[in-house]
């Protein structure tokens, strides 16, 4: 019974691969390009919603990041709380009747849905993350002297990123798997090339499992890939000691005045180590 | 006559209903060492984060060369850059090496070439004697190891006064030395300094200057030798008897 089943597979795969495949690459495309920019828009509402603010800033500051926050709650609310197919015929059935204009391009319409809608998820995940980060991180970087847009640009979203790198690689595989409702405003991704064999050749079940086969070896590597950017970011885990004197003094990178004392440097009268 | 590097005048804070600090007068002066002495809870922690813009005052100001730094005149960024701060729990930023956080102040808040911050960073890791781990992340390293990275982050940043709140407290007995020893040879070089510390041998050997407060008010300041030998308030002879006798 399976040699019908691997029959009626290479018949499908030797007659529409490259539907199959362009279906594939659409939505890998799909999801990367959807995911990187839903991961920006989370990260500028993340910071927007944490800007510190208290009763001492002046009105106009109070009262705009007032109004940043409740746009930024209805957009993750609204976004977060419909389903994505109906977002996606929303918007693209929907421009006409607020803007007099329809999407002529179905790959702009379904890379805004997508991004919009993993905006929603992320804004959340980066909010989060930035409230995880140790308040004594702030403090140092406002300590010696960060404006706050520094203290998060180089102190702390480097370490949110790192710490919230498994909700981005969550989100990146939910929206490989769940851009297949696209083909509700007719983007070919790879659902919908089943949708369009299955329907011509009524081989319903091989073409199911081509395709869970397609997605798994998709989220798979995906998989495979999100680990080692995790452990590229964690860091290494061991480091070497640099030897003092041929880095500092004989390599002649070290020029700074070396007048004052410390007990820790050989030259120093101060010197408390062991004597030569 | 030795100039005002900060004047703290009638300085008030007050968290809801509780006064922490009530009407603090005192000034730095160029190359001071001040210890700020005083039980748990005494404000001088509270003191401490509010010269440095950490709390915001109730009332009250403080001069940094005669200027009113709390007016909104002065950039709060700018000020803190000249005021270091070495914070009891060390704060290194756990995404950067230790080269990383002597340097990363220099490049983005004081526009310094990545080559002389560099230079300038290392010299001060030698100084503290941590140069050789400029490759670890602080994770990797000892308490006392982080704290005298601390102090060479607030050090290459070149500040007129640096400000300790307690830095040893968090420490393992054997590694308090090392610290001290690095602020002691600050106190030699005359780097102007304001430490709130329980190390009671150093605010009588190392600082030219001891603040002992109780309950948010300065109860005596004077010479050490003048507030451990033979202090005037009952309070501050009440507390020295304590904490020297255990």
């Amino acid at each position: 019974m399976f040699a019908q089943l691997f029959t009626d597979i290479a018949s499908l795969w030797a007659k529409y691969h490259t539907m199959y495949l362009t279906g594939i690459l659409n939505t890998l495309i799909l999801a990367v390009v959807a995911t990187l920019i839903g991961c920006v828009i989370g990260f500028i509402c993340g910071i927007l919603q944490t800007i510190p603010c208290g009763p001492k800033d002046n009105i106009v500051k109070r009262v705009l990041l007032k109004i940043i926050r409740i746009i930024i709650r209805i957009y993750v609310e609204v976004f977060r709380g419909t389903p994505m197919i109906l977002q996606a015929v929303f918007i693209y059935y929907g421009m006409p009747y607020f803007f007099g204009v329809s999407f002529k391009d179905i790959w702009t319409v379904s890379i805004i849905v997508v991004s919009v809608n993993t905006g929603a998820y992320m804004a959340e995940s980066v909010r989060g993350g930035i409230m995880s980060i140790d308040p004594g991180q702030f403090e140092g970087a406002r300590a010696i002297g960060m404006n706050h847009l520094q203290t998060m640009l180089y102190i702390v979203l480097p370490q949110t990123l790192r710490n919230i790198m498994p909700q981005i690689g969550n989100n990146y595989i939910i929206n490989v798997k769940d851009t297949s409702v696209m083909f509700i405003i007719g983007f070919n991704d790879f659902f919908a090339v089943h949708k369009m064999v299955s329907g011509a050749v009524f081989k319903y079940f091989p073409s199911a499992f081509l395709e869970m086969g397609g997605y798994l070896i998709l989220t798979l590597v995906a998989s495979f890939l999100l680990r080692k950017m995790e452990k590229r970011l964690a860091g290494k885990s061991n480091y070497e000691l640099v030897n003092t004197d041929t880095l500092t003094m004989s390599a002649g990178t070290y020029s700074y005045p070396r007048d004052a004392a410390s007990p820790f440097d050989e030259t120093s009268k101060d010197y408390k180590g062991e004597k030569a | 006559m030795s100039e005002h590097i900060l004047e703290i005048r009638h300085l008030s804070k007050t968290f809801g209903t509780h006064a922490v600090l009530k009407d603090i007068d005192f000034t730095v002066d160029k190359g001071d060492v001040t210890s700020i002495i005083g039980a748990s809870g005494s404000g001088k922690s509270t003191l401490l984060r509010c010269i440095n813009l950490l709390e915001t005052l109730t009332t009250g100001e403080i001069l940094f060369h005669g200027q009113d730094v709390t007016a909104g005149k002065i950039n709060p960024s700018a000020y803190r850059a000249k005021v270091g701060m070495v914070f009891q729990n060390f704060n290194l930023f756990s995404n950067l090496t230790v080269l990383g956080n002597c340097m990363i102040g220099q490049q983005k808040v004081s526009k310094i070439p990545k080559e002389e911050a560099k230079n300038r960073a290392l010299y001060y890791l030698n100084k503290v004697g941590m140069a050789p781990y400029i490759n670890a992340r602080p994770d990797q390293i000892s308490g006392g190891q982080k704290q005298r990275v601390a102090i060479a982050r607030a050090l290459a940043m070149e500040p007129e006064v640096l400000l300790f709140d307690e830095p040893t407290s968090a420490l393992d007995p054997e590694m308090v030395g090392e610290v001290l020893d690095v602020m002691k040879s600050l106190a030699k070089d005359r780097m102007t300094m304001l430490v709130v510390t329980h190390e009671m041998a150093f605010a009588r050997d190392v600082s030219t200057h001891v603040v002992y407060m109780a309950d948010g008010v300065i109860e005596e300041e004077g010479k050490p030798s003048k507030i451990f030998s033979d202090p005037e308030s009952p309070r501050t002879r009440e507390f020295l008897k304590r904490i020297l006798n255990t």
